[in-house]
C-alpha cells in the first residue's frame, strides 16, 4: 500500500471528529462509550501513521503499533470499567440517560 | 489495488462511525462500530502490522463489542426494534441466510486451497515485514516495564468490575439499591 500518510491521518482526524461529534451529541451512556471507542480507533490509526512516517525502506519502525497495542489493552480496561458503571447506574435508576445523572447539578 | 482497496476501507470506516452516533437502537450502533473495526483491521493489514489487525479483531470485535452486546441485551435496551433485526423477520431469512455463508465459506477456503501459490504470492507482497517478531523483541525488552504495568492494571480493572456490577446485598437507604 503506498497511500500517502496524509491521507491516513485525515480518516483519523474524521473519526475521531465523529467521535467527538458523538460524544457531545448523544445522551445515551452506552452509545458515548462507543463514541469514545471510536476516538481511541482513531488514535491507534494516528500512530500507525507515524510509524510508516518514521519507518525506512529497510526496517520498520515498531513503536507505533507498540503504542496502539497498549490504547487496545487500555480500551479494553476503559470498556469494561465503564459498562460494569452503566450496570451500576440502571440498577440505581433503572435508565442509562446522562440526563439523569444531575445529583451534583441542583 | 490495494489503494483502492485502502480508500474503500476508510469510506466505510466513515460510514459506520456515523452509524454509530446516529442510530436509534444501540444494537445498531454496535454493530456499525463492529463494521468500523473492520474496516480498520484492514487497513493496518494493508500498512503490513498484522498482529495489530489480529488485535483489533481479537480484543475489540471480538471482546468489547461483544461486552457492550452482552449489557445492552443484559439491561434490555434494545429499545423500538428496528424492522430488519425482529425475530419474524431474520426467522424467515434464517436459511437463505445460513446456506449463503456456507457456500461463500466453501468457495473461500476452495479458492484458497486450489490456488495457494497466488495467494502466498500476494500475502508476500501484502506485508513489507513480518511485524511479530519484532513487536516481541520490543515488548518484552524495552516496554517490558509498561507491558507489567498494563498487566497490573487489567487486574485492578477486573476487581473494580467485579465491585461495582455486583448486585448489592442489602437495599441502601434512600436508594433502590
Amino acid at each position: 500500500m503506498n497511500v500517502p500518510n496524509e491521507h491516513l491521518l485525515i480518516l483519523a482526524g474524521l473519526l475521531f471528529s465523529i467521535g467527538v461529534g458523538g460524544f457531545f451529541l448523544r445522551r445515551n451512556l452506552i452509545v458515548v462509550l462507543m463514541s469514545i471507542e471510536l476516538m481511541l480507533n482513531a488514535a491507534n490509526l494516528t500512530f500507525i501513521a507515524g510509524s510508516r512516517m518514521h519507518s525506512t525502506p529497510g526496517e520498520v519502525n515498531l513503536h507505533g503499533p507498540m503504542f496502539a497495542l497498549f490504547v487496545i489493552m487500555v480500551a479494553a480496561v476503559e470498556a469494561s470499567v465503564g459498562l460494569a458503571l452503566v450496570i451500576a447506574l440502571y440498577r440505581r435508576k433503572q435508565t442509562v440517560s446522562l440526563d439523569s445523572l444531575n445529583e451534583l447539578g441542583d | 489495488m490495494e489503494n483502492a482497496l485502502f480508500y474503500l476501507m476508510a469510506l466505510g470506516a466513515v460510514i459506520g462511525s456515523l452509524g454509530v452516533i446516529s442510530a436509534k437502537n444501540p444494537i445498531v450502533s454496535v454493530l456499525s462500530l463492529l463494521g468500523t473495526f473492520f474496516c480498520l483491521a484492514v487497513i493496518y493489514l494493508l500498512a503490513g502490522f498484522q498482529f495489530l489487525a489480529a488485535a483489533q479483531i481479537l480484543v475489540y470485535a471480538g471482546a468489547i463489542m461483544v461486552l457492550f452486546l452482552f449489557v445492552i441485551m443484559l439491561l434490555n435496551l434494545g429499545g423500538e426494534q428496528a424492522p430488519w433485526l425482529s425475530s419474524e423477520t431474520l426467522r424467515a431469512r434464517r436459511a437463505p441466510l445460513a446456506i449463503l455463508v456456507s457456500i461463500g465459506f466453501t468457495v473461500l477456503t476452495f479458492v484458497g486451497i486450489l490456488r495457494h501459490d497466488e495467494v502466498q504470492a500476494a500475502n508476500a507482497g501484502l506485508g513489507e515485514a513480518d511485524t511479530i517478531d519484532g513487536l516481541a523483541r520490543l515488548l518484552f525488552g524495552s516496554y517490558l516495564l509498561p507491558f507489567e504495568a498494563a498487566s497490573v492494571l487489567l487486574l485492578a480493572a477486573a476487581v473494580a468490575v467485579i465491585v461495582l456490577a455486583k448486585r448489592e446485598r442489602e437495599p441502601r437507604l434512600g436508594g433502590k439499591g
